[in-house]
């Protein structure tokens, strides 16, 4: 991920503060320039990005500050402090509880990889031992169903779906009531690939959320996605309650820098990601484990605790 | 006063101070747009290169020169060096008595199978015979994908209304099976069976996947495709560099001729989810110097056009 990637260069750029004899504005303007260069090239959002320059800024007073010693350590907190922020929107995640019915509803652009994680999601949580199944919603994308089914039918998990039904709000309903039913606990939908400027798309994915009340809804996005993840994160977000985030694709080139962006647009921790086309390359992600991880490289450990 | 007058004698050299700032700025501009951060610089680097020494008037204003220079280098990045007649190209392999192959690579996802599809539309809207030839094995639901397109081109060009003639239909050997094989095979059907286009659709890879870069290397060596696409998305962003990169690499790589194939041309796709952040464009034309020969806007048949060169350059220096 593009913070684990970052985290060697800004702690070689942070490095470079204890060469300097002074330590003035130049120079943590040349450590800012470097940073956020590193940022942007992982296509974090330009707008976070120059956020976190301004906010690092004002933070650091040079008039102020005493000692060269306390200015450095007072310019890496700060610098992680922001860095922190890219991937922690500081609310819990939601987390299932057994025993009963848990909807959780995809939703994401188009070929992000909604499908492929809903039945890597529902794998997951079948090894677990929970009661599993999926609704395929989708009744938009040519051989959508028959995706669902193959994956499903090899991973032995129980889905539903339909050929002839064209209404994905029908089905949704339809499904998500079945499996209650049948007291399945984790209950997953797949919907359609979808994007803001298409209202007819949008409108969908909400009648779904309606009918279906789902207790959570994950957002799920590609790491190669670039600036315009933002605005559709947001725009997600506008519509329907969006509580997770997935990040899909970070097996490949990619670190995911722009899909951190939907991280601050809809408030909500990235619970997944995804390594691979396989239904196993799938990893938990926790957002602290991971920043304290983060921490640990070079030597800055637990800066932010102080 | 008029305006040429003032200038005339207020007419001055730019020097790299002057054109330092106004670059920054538009090459943070241009990272907003989405065009790759590596490409912005370059970008920028060769303009002020362009611009030093120049002499301007100061009613144009250094920013405005600038701006301008870089509005032109940007137009004419865009503006194909040569001409890619898709429909020439399928009559003049007609005549020799072939059929002609179009081959459609790139990530996961990026929209290879649906912009085939569209593809197939307009040719067949061109009333010629398309084959479609399903090499992606591997993705669940990939070869029911291409077989419903496959039903709902037939519909809307039913045979009544081409001589009885079918206008489209799939070559499969459903999954798990080597797709430079398929694709051998459905051209040999396609040269015996009348058609005169191949479109092969392949597996979304990874460009750092060794294994799969080979194999894709492998069908296009094999079978030497009139036309390799390179299909990416326009939400992508600094990635469209390595991913361009390395296709090309892989292709000339693994190639054994001593005139490798590499891409040939590039799919745009999902232009209409982006706004004005058409930085993509810009970043896969710098890296390949290939032409962008379809633009996909949406997600039904008739949406796909030619890159609008002005157009494009227009949202991104808005
Ligand atoms: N390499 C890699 N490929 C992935 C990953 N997740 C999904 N894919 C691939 O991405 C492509 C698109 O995945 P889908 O699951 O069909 O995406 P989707 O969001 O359901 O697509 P639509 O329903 O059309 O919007 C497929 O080729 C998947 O195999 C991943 O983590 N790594
Ligand atoms: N909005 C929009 N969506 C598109 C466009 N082109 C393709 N899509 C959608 O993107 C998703 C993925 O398209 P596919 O054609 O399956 O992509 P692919 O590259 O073949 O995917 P894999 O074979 O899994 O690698 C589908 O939901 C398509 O409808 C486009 O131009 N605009
Ligand atoms: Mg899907
Ligand atoms: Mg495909």
């Amino acid at each position: 991920m593009v913070l684990a990637d970052l985290g060697r260069k800004i702690t070689s750029a942070l490095k470079s503060l204890n060469n300097a004899t002074i330590i003035n504005e130049d120079v943590l303007n040349d450590l800012l320039k470097e940073i956020c260069l590193a940022l942007l090239e992982s296509d974090v959002n330009i707008r976070l990005v120059k956020q976190l320059r301004e906010n690092v800024k004002a933070t650091i007073d040079f008039d102020e500050m005493a000692g060269g010693l306390n200015k450095r350590r007072m310019i890496q907190t700060t610098v992680f402090k922001e860095l922190v922020k890219l991937v922690d929107p500081g609310v819990k995640p939601y987390v299932p509880s057994k025993g009963r019915s848990n909807v959780i509803m995809f939703v994401g652009l188009q070929g992000s990889g909604k499908t492929t994680t809903c039945t890597k999601l529902a794998y997951y949580y079948m090894k677990k031992g929970w009661k599993t199944c999926l609704v395929c919603a989708d009744t938009f994308r040519a051989g959508a169903f028959d995706q669902v089914k193959q994956n499903c039918t090899k991973a032995r998990i129980p889905f539903y779906g339909s050929y002839t039904e064209v209404d994905p709000v029908v089905i949704a309903m339809d499904g998500v009531e079945q499996f209650k039913r049948e007291n399945f606990e984790i209950i997953i939908i797949d919907t359609s690939g979808r994007h803001k400027q298409e209202d007819s798309l949008f409108e969908e994915m909400l009648q779904i959320s309606n009918a279906c009340k789902p207790d959570n809804i994950i957002f799920v996005m590609d790491a190669s996605i670039g600036q315009a993840c933002e605005s559709q994160a947001r725009a997600f977000k506008d519509k329907v309650d969006v509580g997770s985030v997935i990040i899909t694709k970070l097996d490949g080139h990619a670190k995911g820098g722009g899909a951190l962006s939907a991280v601050a647009a809809t408030q909500s921790p990235i619970i997944f990601i995804g390594t691979g086309e396989h239904i196993d390359n799938f990893e938990e992600f926790k957002t602290k484990p991971f920043i304290s991880k983060l921490l640990g490289m070079g030597d800055i450990e637990g800066l932010i605790e102080k | 006063y008029s305006p040429c007058s003032v200038a005339w004698w207020a007419a001055k050299t730019l020097s790299e101070a002057d054109i330092e700032p106004v670059l920054e700025k538009l090459k943070d501009h241009l990272i907003g747009k989405n065009v790759a951060s590596e490409i912005a610089t370059k970008l920028c680097q060769s303009v002020g290169k362009k611009l030093e020494g120049k002499v301007v008037g100061t009613f144009e204003g250094v920013s405005t020169t600038v701006r301008n220079t870089l509005t032109e280098s940007l137009v004419q990045l865009l503006t194909p060096k040569r001409r890619l007649d898709v429909l020439r190209d399928v009559v003049e392999a007609k005549t020799s008595g072939r059929p002609y192959t179009m081959a459609f690579c790139g990530v996961n996802g990026v929209g290879k199978s649906t912009n085939l599809a569209k593809i197939s539309f307009w040719l067949i809207e061109n009333n010629f015979r398309v084959l479609i030839a399903a090499c992606d094995t591997f993705r669940a639901g990939a070869v029911e994908q291409l077989r419903t397109h496959m039903h709902h081109l037939n519909a809307l060009h039913p045979p009544e209304n081409h001589k009885g003639r079918t206008m489209v239909q799939l070559y499969e050997q459903g999954y798990g099976k080597d797709a430079a094989e398929i694709a051998r095979h459905a051209i040999e059907f396609a040269r015996k069976n009348d058609f005169d286009v191949v479109l092969i659709d392949t597996a979304g890879r990874m460009q750092d996947n060794e294994p799969l870069m080979r194999a894709l290397a492998k069908l296009i060596l094999v079978n030497e495709p009139d036309l390799t696409l390179f299909v990416g998305e326009a939400l992508v962003g600094n990635e469209a560099v390595d991913q361009l990169v390395k296709f090309n690499r892989a292709l000339a790589n693994h190639s054994t001729s001593n005139k490798p194939q590499v891409i040939d041309g590039i799919v745009l796709t999902k232009f209409d989810t982006i706004d004005d952040k058409v930085g993509a464009a810009i970043s896969m034309t710098y890296i390949t110097g290939q032409p962008i020969v379809f633009v996909g806007c949406g997600q039904t048949y008739t949406d796909l056009r030619r890159l609008d060169a002005k157009a494009v350059v227009n949202s991104l220096m808005k």
